[in-house]
């Protein structure tokens, strides 16, 4: 009882606090980080996959606690399918970048950009 | 100083280097290096078209700019490549940008600096990955 008066009394309202469930881009970049990083591998492209691992595991850290569940295999089935890939998931990543107003700018930015890079090498 | 100064002082002197370090390049390192250049003069023009849009007065580049000297073609490679990385850590700054136009034309920036320095690094026989291009070390 005082605790909830002294919490109005300083401005703050008793409405219960809620955990941000999932972000939409973060979600879709997840995924495409997944496929990307799949693809990679089975097309022995070893160390664009790691930078495309790193992204997994910082998206899904920033998802927490939402899981996001396991896909089924990309089709991307040779390296010219790969470079599409990597130039739409800069796209995407792009697009994300340019339209959120939270905290995960930067990150959508790098992302965006590291993806670019593997197209225009593989290009 | 806005970020986008910033970035159009780094790519002044960009060109600068280039034109100072190619002629110590022969081969792929080369020709990039001259692709390289054209681009960074794009670059420069689509900066100058965007304070223009804004109605903003840009400024010029230095008559000059302090590089330690080159001696070789090694010099030359490292001088570039450092270059390419710092311009990338400026420009990836700007992409925080709270204001869309300056967001946009930062992250167009950042993601061509991104795609530069992983075709010098390919070229140098070094990987081209890098999950995080731009973060300072």
């Amino acid at each position: 009882m005082f605790g909830a008066a002294a919490l109005t009394a300083a401005g703050c309202t008793p409405t219960k606090a809620t955990l941000i469930a999932s972000d939409p881009d973060l979600i879709a970049a997840l995924r495409t980080a997944r496929d990307l990083a799949q693809a990679s591998e089975a097309l022995g492209y070893d160390d664009f996959a790691a930078d495309h691992h790193a992204h997994i595991e910082t998206l899904e850290r920033l998802l927490r606690p939402s899981g996001i569940s396991e896909q089924a295999a990309p089709d991307i089935a040779d390296a010219a399918a790969l470079v599409e890939a990597e130039a739409a998931g800069s796209r995407e990543a792009a697009d994300a970048c340019l339209a959120t107003d939270g905290d995960y700018t930067v990150v959508f930015g790098e992302i965006a950009a590291c993806r670019a890079a593997h197209a225009a090498v593989l290009a | 100083m806005s970020v986008v100064d910033t970035g159009l002082a780094g790519e002044y002197a960009a060109i600068y280097a280039y034109g100072a370090a190619t002629v110590h390049l022969g081969g792929a390192a080369r020709d990039l290096a001259e692709a390289v250049e054209a681009e960074h003069r794009d670059r420069r023009d689509a900066l100058l078209d965007y304070y223009d849009a804004h109605g903003w007065e840009a400024f010029a580049a230095e008559p000059g700019y302090d590089l330690d000297p080159i001696e070789d073609a090694e010099g030359a490679r490292e001088l570039l490549l450092g270059i390419e990385e710092r311009l990338a850590t400026a420009w990836r700054a700007g992409i925080a940008s709270d204001e869309p136009a300056e967001r946009e034309i930062c992250l167009n920036m950042f993601t061509d600096g991104a795609k530069v320095l992983a075709r010098w690094r390919t070229v140098l026989g070094e990987t081209a990955a890098d999950p995080w291009p731009g973060r300072p070390a």
